[in-house]
């Protein structure tokens, strides 16, 4: 075969939202989850060994969830944003290589750039920054986090929101990316 | 701010002081506020953060920013907070509040009411 299926940039969209995103998300809702099912009500007996496993467990994937979030915000503003917004030479017809002018270029698009992606650019930021918290607590607190209630609604309300708005942001993307694709 | 630092352990049963945890999630909802507050000064046109990368544009210093912002609220946090027990309650809704501000001020339709 002598084309090549993806071009180099649509392979890094790809990876940003489907492999960082897509994994920001399942280990986000996989955390979330995790810490609700294994929480230990106050003066319930609970083996402790369990329980210590179960919080190394959670630590893992709540450090996961935010390294892959902080993956996800990094390769979206650094390496697919910059093609994103790239202005096409003066007289271009064609702005199907630009996707930003190509959104702009109708009112019935407009909105995904002035509405979508301006979320996109910064929100994610915040979520990355809610996970990150999350995973220093379950990693630094193990079991507490488990057994003390008040940290672990804490907990679990910033991961709820850090996963809320992440997949608000990847539902924007996929709007995005099905008009004018980084292809 | 005032230090929250009443000892208030009723509701905990076990586990370390949880001074850190609470400098780490007050940490996250100002850096929340301070992308909020980056972006919406750009948009208001008082302050533009220098971009970082020129591809990018201006989110680069922005976002930066705002992360500079959360980490060196963390680090001065956890230094006061670290190893003492806080009273939670109002951390918790200090940060809630703190990030809902931020989120909103993200959003671009308030944009337009400015």
């Amino acid at each position: 075969m002598d084309t090549l299926l993806f071009s180099e940039r649509s392979i890094w969209t790809m990876l940003h939202g489907i492999v960082l995103g897509g994994g920001a998300l399942v280990t986000l809702f996989a955390a979330l989850f995790s810490l609700v099912a294994m929480r230990v009500p106050a003066g319930a007996a609970a083996d402790a060994g369990a329980v210590d496993r179960q919080a190394r467990y959670l630590a893992g994937l709540t450090v996961a969830a935010a390294v892959v979030l902080w993956l996800a915000v990094i390769v979206g503003t650094y390496v697919s944003f910059p093609p994103y917004r790239a202005a096409p030479p003066e007289g271009t017809a064609d702005l199907s290589a630009y996707p930003r002018s190509l959104l702009l270029s109708s009112p019935g698009t407009e909105w995904l750039h002035g509405f979508a992606m301006e979320i996109k650019e910064h929100v994610p930021w915040i979520a990355a920054m809610l996970a990150t918290a999350v995973a220093f607590v379950a990693a630094r607190y193990r079991s507490a986090v488990l057994r003390d209630a008040r940290l672990r609604r804490m907990a679990a309300a910033l991961l709820g929101v850090s996963l809320a708005l992440v997949a608000g942001a990847a539902l924007l993307g996929t709007f995005i990316n099905k008009v004018a694709p980084l292809e | 701010m005032t230090t929250p630092a009443v000892e208030d352990r009723s509701a905990r049963t076990v586990g370390p002081a949880n001074g850190a945890a609470l400098a780490a999630f007050l940490a996250a909802g100002i850096g929340a506020l301070a992308v909020g507050l980056f972006v919406i000064l750009a948009e208001t046109d008082l302050f533009s953060a220098p971009s970082l990368y020129a591809p990018a544009g201006g989110v680069s210093g922005r976002t930066t920013f705002a992360a500079a912002v959360w980490l060196i609220a963390w680090v001065v946090l956890h230094r006061r907070w670290a190893g003492r027990e806080v009273e939670p309650r109002r951390v918790h809704v200090a940060t809630l509040a703190l990030v809902a501000l931020g989120v909103l001020l993200c959003f671009p339709p308030l944009w337009a009411l400015l």
